[in-house]
């Protein structure tokens, strides 16, 4: 007897399952944009139609990150994530479940905290990417978030941090930081197995002030 | 200070921010899938959709005729992989489930890996794989049919006629506990990256024991453990599943010698469940009997853990919990249930947890058959000699734990009746519990390097899984050689490095402090000779007792110094440098030589002649909703003696989140299993639950001072794996003085309560 899915190259979860995120807030449109694409991107065993672009053909994408333009030629179903990572060489943006889950991706496209994951690079064109290697001023000191996150200790593997900082600089940008209940609300999307929670709200709350918020 | 970073107390170090904080919070750290490698191959893998049987047939030409596919790894062109004998302990392989068919042993079993030029096209080319299977009916968890339960050791801890006392108690408590499978869910996924320099391999994977991964990769790729060198500088977080050779890393290995080009293997959330190891459920049933005056005179405990149909994993918690209490007589067991499962393996505390849980759980119910306040009941009882082994502790901090939280969390305002701290909508309740780890520590190595601008440099192949292992090691050497922290430069995990113990069992700041410590003192001692024993020089004539080191310079108590970089002029050096082994007592003399073959030896626990813990105990406040039964906690405290505090920030950080994972633990976690299938359900981390920032409002974190000279030269007991042992239990036994429902099965769930 042999179970309908005869193999599981990724277990059982569709990378274009509904339902994105932890606590909803990547935008809607995003989100409603990357399930059509990584549809089509399954049916390529499909005959091309000519003209119809091969999602394997590399596309030219233009993306401008941290203030630096790259031109990239990309496959189409390419993830914001994996370029950043693989093609730009920003590796401080971490791919933590690769599903919308873990927010430990979390970059921002024109001040707006998405998850890189779910974010196509194509969408991200025209648009400014900021992510953890941007946030520091040129002349390396720190950004008031990041230096936060060192006095309060919110951090113990450091693998979320990048995620948790970009989501706390866009929580106070938001104004989701009036109080401490606030900011574990709209900091929830952003999971930490150490558990350094308390401690990232705190480092929040030094932020905020010292961001003007 | 802050709450982060606590005013040290007497017998602690500074809390000096992380080494590594910097690197942290820029993104600047490494992981290692984010080390660069040239034109690297992406690999994904392919696993089974059964959990019992035989893969029939594995259809590959479809997935190889997507353009960009290099090759697909399978059961046939994997066969020069030597098989690896499973060790349930640190390094060594993780399960004996090595192969990719075409034999079953567990759903989500690797049966194939697919290479390609890029990830996205490995990607398609898997879902193209078709599979067919021989499929046979597996046995998924306790209660299923055709499993094999037997007793996982010949003798458990034993002490007087348990039988007897328990019939002449006049209060007994009887009750069956159960914990369920819970998944380590590091945020990292499980990654590797192997690249090939002729016959040189270098595997880049986070690891909790380098030393460990490259032997036994050696061993299945059957070439010399030389050639291979493992680079773990950073880990995004470990708990217990990254400390042995789990079966993809060879195969990656493999793939990029055959391909003759870097592969990189980032395995998806839900692959991890299955192709790495996790937490096991168990079950437990506990007897104590007590006199009226609360001395408990009996303790029975029989636990029941599951594993793997090959692997007889085990964590047989009972050889902890007899120690805790002064139980006068005591009888337990311990049986494996094997099931068709991929093999269990160490989680955060792995004895401890469902142990304990289970322990402390029947403590509560024994305190409130005896109408006694469950402190007062663990005072009673509390132990200076073992009941099984008659030794004395190396120092016991217990009870000075309890009256510290006890104070700090307002225990005395607390109404012992069920039900009776209502506020409003809420049903309130208090609960307590013990905190335990037993003390480790391992054979280790480093080596250190002074240099007359006072830099220092420390290397040992250790692990900072975000412990802060880097800032305590650095503190160590700059403490111990009179120079500032920022002056030391500390690396740790890189197989090239000498050898450090595997970062599990809490072992790492006692073992690895401790060698740094030789080290160091061989330079002291060297610097001290040539100062005192020259011809000339401020320092010329000393007893070597007499001078000490700071800032840089050898002083003596009236004041006379030299700096370290004249000294090292006298001694005609530009450098000192000092290799040092630590072998703890009661290790053998071998343990150094099975460290550099992969094999960690440690020692410690109740194993020495002293029975060695760290402590703790924790309360928490739960409020139940009236209506909704909805559970919540909105504060914990814990106070916590474990020896020697090197650094009050870091341990403040692993002790809160370690009462973090307790929440988790006793209301969030558990990996759900499909009976018909034995496969996993939840296997992502939406579904899997693990405690969010609005899931934990408050965490009080108190260190209670504590010394102990005898468990190691750095006096340290180890606080990784204490925090989150106990708060399970104190949950529980909060959430029957709110509602006066006793719930013994974890996690604790709405639907219990209504």
């Amino acid at each position: 007897m042999t179970p309908d899915h005869s193999a599981r190259p990724e277990g059982r979860s569709s990378p274009a399952a509904p339902g994105l995120d932890r606590r909803s807030f990547l935008g809607a449109g995003a989100c409603g944009a990357a399930v059509p694409l990584l549809g089509a991107a399954s049916a390529a065993a499909q005959p091309a139609v000519a003209a119809a672009p091969d999602v394997r053909r590399p596309l030219d994408v233009k993306l401008r990150i941290n203030g630096q333009d790259h031109r990239l030629a990309l496959d189409s179903r390419t993830t914001l994530l994996d370029v950043l990572r693989e093609e730009v060489g920003l590796t401080g943006t971490k791919k933590g479940c690769d599903q919308g889950q873990c927010g430990a991706c979390t970059v921002l496209l024109d001040g707006t905290r998405v998850l890189s994951c779910l974010t196509l690079a194509v969408m991200a064109e025209g648009r400014a990417v900021t992510t953890i290697e941007g946030l520091a001023r040129p002349d390396g000191s720190l950004h008031p978030m990041q230096q936060a996150f060192v006095d309060h200790d919110a951090f113990q593997c450091g693998y979320c941090t990048p995620g948790q900082i970009l989501s706390a600089v866009a929580c106070v940008q938001e104004g989701h930081a009036k109080d401490d209940a606030q900011i574990r609300e709209y900091m929830s999307g952003n999971l930490c197995r150490c558990a350094a929670y308390p401690n990232i709200v705190a480092a929040i709350n030094q932020a905020k002030s010292e961001m003007g918020a | 200070m802050s709450i982060a970073a606590p005013e040290p107390k007497a017998n602690m170090g500074r809390p000096e921010p992380r080494l590594d904080a910097r690197l942290k919070v820029t993104g600047e750290a490494r992981y290692p899938s984010d080390v660069p490698v040239g034109n690297p191959l992406h690999a994904v893998l392919v696993t089974s959709a059964i959990a019992k049987g035989r893969l029939d047939r594995l259809d590959t030409e479809a997935a190889r005729a997507v353009p960009g596919v290099v090759e697909i790894f399978t059961a046939e062109n994997t066969r020069e992989l030597k098989p690896l004998e499973y060790t349930p302990g640190g390094g060594g392989a993780s399960t004996s489930v090595q192969g990719l068919g075409p034999d079953i042993a567990h759903d989500g079993q690797i049966i194939a890996m697919v290479v390609a030029e890029s990830f996205e096209v490995a990607r398609e080319a898997a879902y193209k794989v078709k599979a067919t299977y021989a499929r046979e009916a597996p046995s998924a968890s306790f209660g299923a049919a055709g499993l094999d339960e037997k007793p996982a050791g010949k003798e458990f801890p034993k002490a007087g006629d348990a039988a007897a006392a328990l019939s002449a108690a006049d209060v007994v408590v009887d009750a069956e506990y159960g914990t369920p499978t819970q998944h380590h869910n590091p945020i990292e996924l499980f990654t590797t990256t192997c690249v090939w320099d002729g016959e040189h391999l270098t595997v880049h994977e986070p690891s909790q024991f380098v030393y460990g991964l490259k032997n036994s990769v050696a061993k299945r790729l059957g070439i010399d453990p030389a050639k291979v060198r493992v680079v773990s500088t950073y880990i995004g977080g470990a708990f217990g599943s990254k400390a042995q050779l789990t079966p993809r890393t060879p195969l990656v290995a493999l793939a990029a010698k055959r391909l003759g080009r870097p592969v990189k293997l980032v395995a998806s959330r839900d692959q991890g469940f299955t192709i790495a190891t996790y937490r096991a459920e168990t079950k437990h049933r506990i007897r104590l009997g007590a006199r009226r005056d609360g001395k408990i005179t009996a303790y029975t405990h029989d636990g029941r853990e599951v594993t793997s149909r090959p692997d007889a994993y085990k964590v047989a918690g009972v050889s902890d919990t007899v120690r805790l209490y002064d139980f006068g007589t005591v009888a337990t067991s311990v049986n494996v249930v094997h099931a068709d499962r991929n093999t269990p393996g160490f989680m955060r505390s792995p004895p401890v947890v469902p142990y304990v849980y289970a322990l402390e759980s029947a403590m509560d119910e024994l305190a409130v058959a005896l109408g006694m306040d469950p402190v007062e009941l663990r005072r009673i009882n509390d132990v200076t000699k073992d009941t099984v082994s008659g030794k004395s502790w190396s120092s016991r901090s217990l009870m000075k734990c309890y009256d510290e939280a006890a104070a700090a969390f307002g225990w005395s305002r607390r109404t012992a009746e069920p039900g009776s701290m209502r506020d409003g909508e809420w049903l309130v309740g208090w609960g307590c519990a013990t905190a335990c780890y037993p003390t480790h520590m391992a054979a280790t190595t480093a080596r250190v390097r002074l240099l007359p601008s006072g830099e220092v440099r420390v290397q040992v192949a250790a692990h900072d899984i975000g412990t802060g292992a880097y800032t305590v090691i650095g503190q160590t050497a700059a403490e111990r050689l009179g120079v500032p922290l920022a002056a030391v430069t500390v690396e740790l995990g890189d197989s090239d490095l000498p050898p450090g113990p595997v970062a599990g069992g809490s072992t790492t700041t006692a073992s690895t402090c401790s060698a740094v410590i030789k080290a160091c003192d061989a330079i002291r001692e060297k610097l001290v000779r040539a100062a005192s024993t020259a011809n000339d020089g401020p320092l010329a004539g000393r007893s070597p007792s007499d001078l000490s080191f700071t800032d840089g310079r050898a002083v003596a108590s009236d004041g006379a110094a030299e700096s370290v970089a004249d000294v090292m002029q006298r001694l005609g050096t530009a450098a000192l440098e000092e290799y040092a082994e630590y072998i703890p007592h009661g290790v053998q003399q071998d343990g150094i030589r099975k460290l550099y073959s992969g094999r960690a030896a440690m020692t410690g626990g109740p194993h020495g002649d002293k029975i060695m813990y760290a402590l703790g105990a924790e309360f928490v406040e739960v409020r139940v909703h009236a209506r909704t039964r909805e559970v919540r906690v909105p504060r914990a405290v814990g106070a916590f003696a474990g020896g020697r505090i090197l650094n009050p920030r870091t341990a403040h950080s692993q002790l809160m989140g370690g009462m973090i994972w307790g929440i988790g633990s006793a209301l969030h976690e558990a990996t759900e299993i499909d009976p018909r299938e034995a496969r996993y359900v939840n296997d992502n981390i939406s579904e899997y639950l693990i405690p969010v920032n609005a899931d934990v409002p408050r965490i009080d974190v108190i260190m209670v001072p504590e010394e102990d000279a005898e468990v190691n030269p750095a006096g340290v007991k180890g606080l990784g794996e204490l925090g989150n042992v106990g708060t399970a239990a104190a949950i529980a036994n909060a959430v029957y003085h709110a509602t006066g429902k006793r719930i013994r099965d974890l996690p604790i769930r709405i639907e219990d309560l209504l």
